[in-house]
């Protein structure tokens, strides 16, 4: 039994089960996702661990990782705030948007703060283009979105997440 | 079978395929050349560079009464579809019309092109591809004189990425075709390369360990259609265009892959001409277009520095270098006083030629003819071998095979891919083995043994025993009496000599009472260790139980590309105690150290000759390298014996290896009708490859020079399981708690003809056993153990190891080590 297998026994069950047996490598995303919940990023560890579940080769399993855009194979902030600078959202700001969020947190697109909470990214359309400026939100196993926003509403919910980050970090 | 043709017009041409047959293979078969980049005849198509787009136009067929709509002229209308299809995905279907030439064919090759080459370096002066590279061809037809890309956004990558020690991978100049990745998974279930990203970032990765840990890998760069993947052997060796191409056969193994060296005479090498490279040469009939890495890349061992320069000749306790004649002179008077009294062992990497030589002198002086071989059984591959016309790459539904006591990837890797690929065509595969093995996956059925029960297990699936044994046996039993044509290849995995000898004889057996004798594709195959220890069976030379007892009795014992002393102890024991010890060699070898007399000879790329191979094909090898090159003095083989012959009157031909097969053919029926003109003889092969095609099948050489011939079959009926059963040995267990050891057989072992090549260092297999954890706490084993052989105890490493059996100890060969038994 390796650490994932350790740690989420049931929910590996219960993706495994979803498979018949002779085509459990199809479980290999939900079990990267699984995996990418634990930390944020999928380390070289989890890849293999993986791989021993469904019998592949570590480097099967690293090909599919490395395909999608979602998964990521470095550790970046908590919280990655996801904004969308497609085609709509532009005509509604949101690459000053970013822009200003950026400054405002003191990096580039695609940095992450000096804490390490929050990595800032450019992605494709949400689909809530009427409402843009919009982003996700996504850290701790979640995915939130946040539809019509402005620079001050970011922000304030920026604080928000120090402040749970730090007074978990008191509790502890 | 009935195979349906289809008819078809390419470019106006009247073609007519087989059904299922793929419009770019179609078009190539009426002599059109439809580029590819992704697809390869070999595998499966996926349709992923869009280099083949050809236009496709389709008779219109009435609806009501299902027949083609004619025009005024009587002709089928034939509808064009909008767009342009790809040639390599699309199978061909009746009245279909292929344009192949057309402008709108063309615009579009140059657009694809034009597209791959935004992202590809075109450093065809700097790279090894540079020659022999379709997409070099291809854009000099099509490709635009400029970009009309910007050449800032051209993608830039890393150059030199080790994909492991052996492959190295240039990011640029990957067009992504995905051949090398399919060629893992798909042909040779590898799949320890794959992509990783997309787009413009996708990179071939590799995540193994070792790097690209597979014993494939140098196929990838044969098949990849441009210099993105090279060997660590030949990156920035030496242009294609300045090398010659020289037909060789390799000898590491039973299969016998047709090879080709590449050569060039160096300012490096002080003007003397080398082997640059080694290349797979196709033969359909026994490696197609692939070699394993351990014959790509273990040649080095011919322009070792290690190499025997000169006679010796043993002066005061010492070997000191000697003249020839001296040496000759030496050799034939200690023969005279010998008389019959002498031995002659001869290993499986001699030629037939050698061979035949080697036994003319034996059997003048009454002595005997012995072969170095830890397998037995070659005299019943001799009668019950699968016949002229029989074809690995043939067998599919109706065909079974069995395999027993045998890792084939590791002991006759071209077997495994081939056995594979015919499972995969509907062959039935029986594995019958101690441990899991890489066929296990391909099976019907795996019935396990332990080690000791080879004989047994393969006795219980004759008829006459299968009732009442376990449901896997007879399930398994029933699957091959009912075979249209079955193969049975055993190895020497658990086995010594005794036992793989008994074993032979059981499968032969099972042949014989199954009815598969005689018959195209059915019959028994042994996976030897060298290239030609079949040829050395049918020219008589036997394994014998006794062969340290021999060796010592003997008055001479002269010894020929074999290395007892450096295997075996109780053999350096033997061999030692010998009256006097000649041996021919091409290494100072252990034996050779404790030698009176010996001869140093040339490696098959300095000279001709011929092998039998596993499947008792004789194939003709070329000399690649000019005479007096990296060893002046040394000789081939066969002449050591004709020099020392013609002193003692009898008369063998020295000097030409094509005379000595005339011989050869005269004396042994079974090679009755062979010469090196038949061998030399071609047949037109498919797929092509190796030609400047645009249609590309890779860099593996085109066949020019000989597919080698079968030999006859010589014995027939019950005669045929000659000699009687055989008894093997019981070892006395020397400790209640001592484990049994079991020889087994890997790819890279440390061999005479292995261990000089650097490349493969990290790969070779190390001295120690393998145990099983759990058996190793239950024996106390810790680090090292004690490993028992013939009343004498060594010290051994031991590994652990998940992959071995509880309760035994597994011993690789090759390492100089032998034992029965392992202790605490
Ligand atoms: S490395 Fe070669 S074979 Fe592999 S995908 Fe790239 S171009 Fe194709
Ligand atoms: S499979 Fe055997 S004959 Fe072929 S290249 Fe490998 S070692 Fe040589
Ligand atoms: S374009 Fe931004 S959400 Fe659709
Ligand atoms: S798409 Fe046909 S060869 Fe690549």
């Amino acid at each position: 039994m390796n650490e994932l297998q350790r740690e989420y026994p049931e929910e590996i069950e219960r993706i495994l089960a979803k498979y018949p047996p002779e085509n459990k490598r199809s479980a290999v995303m939900p079990l990267l996702y699984l995996a990418q919940r634990r930390q944020g990023y999928i380390p070289p560890q989890a890849i293999q661990e993986i791989a021993q579940i469904l019998e592949l080769s570590t480097t099967e399993v690293a090909s599919v990782a490395g395909f999608y855009s979602l998964f990521h194979e470095q550790p970046e902030g908590r919280w990655r705030i996801q904004v969308c600078t497609d085609l709509p959202c532009a005509l509604r700001g949101a690459d000053e948007f970013l822009k200003r969020l950026c400054e405002a947190l003191g990096v580039a697109v695609g940095g992450t703060t000096a804490d390490g909470l929050f990595t800032v990214e450019e992605v494709k359309c949400l689909a809530a283009c009427h409402r843009a400026p919009v982003f996700q939100l996504q850290g701790d196993g979640e995915i939130k979105y946040y539809e019509s926003q402005s620079i001050d509403t970011v922000l304030a919910l920026v604080e928000e997440l120090r402040c749970k980050a730090e007074s978990k970090k008191e509790g502890a | 079978m009935v195979v349906k043709m289809v008819s078809l017009t390419i470019d106006g041409r009247a073609v007519a395929v087989p059904a299922g047959t793929l419009v770019v293979d179609a078009a190539k078969k009426a002599g059109i050349d439809i580029p590819v980049f992704c697809y390869h005849p070999k595998l499966d198509p996926v349709g992923m560079c869009r280099q083949c787009l050809v236009e496709i136009g389709r008779p219109l067929i009435d609806r009501a009464t299902n027949q083609f709509i004619l025009d005024a002229d009587g002709k089928p209308k034939i509808s064009f579809g909008p767009k342009l299809e790809t040639a390599c995905t699309t199978p061909v279907s009746e009245g279909m019309v292929v344009v192949t030439d057309s402008d709108k064919v063309v615009a579009a090759r140059k657009d694809v092109l034009e597209f791959i080459l935004t992202s590809h370096p075109l450093d065809c002066p700097i790279c090894d591809k540079g020659g022999e590279c379709p997409l070099q061809n291809l854009t000099m037809r099509y490709g635009p004189p400029v970009s009309r890309f910007l050449f800032d956004e051209k993608m830039h990558l890393a150059k030199h990425v080790p994909l492991g020690e052996l492959i190295y991978l240039d990011r640029e100049r990957c067009i992504q075709c995905g051949r090398c990745v399919r060629f893992q998974s798909e042909l040779v279930d590898d799949p320890v390369i794959g992509f990783s990203q997309r787009g413009r970032a996708l990179q071939i990765v590799t995540f193994s360990n070792p790097g690209f840990d597979s014993i494939w890998s140098g196929n990838t760069t044969d098949i990849c259609p441009v210099g993105a993947l090279t060997t660590a052997d030949f990156r920035f060796g030496a242009r294609p265009w300045e090398m010659n191409a020289s037909a060789s056969i390799c000898n590491h193994c039973a299969v016998g892959c047709n090879l080709t060296y590449n050569v060039r005479r160096e300012a490096k090498a002080g003007g003397k001409t080398v082997i640059k490279r080694v290349m797979p040469r196709q033969n359909e009939m026994v490696n197609e277009i692939w070699l394993c890495d351990k014959g790509r890349l273990a040649y080095h061992y011919m322009e070792s520095d290690q190499r025997l320069e000169q006679p010796l000749v043993r002066k005061g306790g010492e070997l000191v270098p000697a003249g020839w004649d001296e040496a000759l002179n030496l050799v034939t008077e200690k023969l005279r006083s010998a008389g019959n009294r002498m031995v002659m062992l001869v290993g499986g990497r001699l030629s037939n030629e050698d061979l035949f030589n080697l036994g003319e002198l034996t059997e003048a002086q009454g002595g005997q003819k012995l072969l170095y071989s830890y397998m037995g059984g070659g005299d019943l591959v001799s009668r019950f071998a699968p016949p002229k016309g029989s074809n690995l790459g043939e067998l599919g539904a109706g065909s079974v095979v069995l395999v027993v006591a045998c890792d084939l990837h590791q002991e006759a890797p071209l077997w495994w891919l081939r056995l594979k690929q015919a499972v995969k065509r509907g062959a039935k595969l029986i594995v019958a083995s101690a441990r899991p093995t890489r066929l296990d996956k391909f099976a019907t059925h795996v019935v396990r043994y332990a080690y000791g029960e080879e004989t047994r297990t393969v006795a219980a699936f004759l008829p006459v025993n299968v009732a009442g044994a376990p449901q896997v046996i007879q399930s398994a039993a029933k699957t091959l009496t009912e075979a249209e044509d079955l193969i049975v290849i055993y190895g020497s995995d658990g086995l010594y000599l005794e036992e793989s000898t008994a074993l032979a004889r059981t499968c032969a057996e099972l042949l014989l009472k199954t009815n598969h004798t005689g018959k195209v594709n059915s019959g028994l195959l042994a996976a030897w260790q060298n290239g030609n220890l079949q040829g050395g069976w049918e020219l008589g030379f036997r394994t014998v139980p006794d062969l340290a007892e021999r060796l010592e009795k003997a008055a001479l014992v002269w010894v020929a590309a074999a290395d007892p002393a450096g295997d075996d102890p109780a053999l350096a024991k033997a061999v030692r105690r010998t009256g006097f010890l000649v041996v021919q060699e091409l290494f100072l070898t252990e034996t050779a150290r404790m030698a009176d007399v010996v001869f140093p000879v040339l490696v098959n790329a300095e000279r001709e000759g011929s092998y039998t191979s596993g499947e008792r094909r004789v194939q003709r090898f070329y000399p690649a390298l000019p005479p007096k090159g990296i060893v002046p003095e040394a000789r081939p083989d066969f002449a050591i014996p004709a020099l020392v012959g013609e002193k003692l009157g009898i008369e063998l031909e020295d000097h030409s290896a094509a005379l000595v097969m005339e011989h050869i053919a005269a004396k042994f029926a079974a090679f009755a009708g062979i010469n090196y003109q038949r061998l030399a003889e071609v047949a037109e092969q498919w797929p092509p490859v190796g030609g400047s095609d645009l249609y590309y099948g890779g860099t593996s050489y085109l066949n020019r020079q000989g597919l080698g011939v079968t030999l006859s079959d010589v014995l027939q009926g019950e005669s045929l399981l000659n000699p009687a059963p055989i008894q093997t040995t019981q070892r006395q267990k020397p400790s209640a708690d001592a484990l049994p050891v079991y020889p087994i057989q890997l790819l890279y072992d440390r061999g005479t003809t292995i261990l000089p090549s650097a490349l493969l260092h990290e790969r070779l297999v190390q001295p120690a056993v393998w145990v099983h954890p759990t058996t190793a706490a239950e024996h106390k084993l810790q680090s090292k153990a004690r490993l028992i052989y013939e009343g004498e105890a060594v010290e051994v490493a031991v590994l652990l190891s998940e992959q071995t059996p509880p309760k035994v100890a597994l011993l690789p060969r090759s390492v100089g080590l032998l034992g029965y038994w392992l202790e605490a």
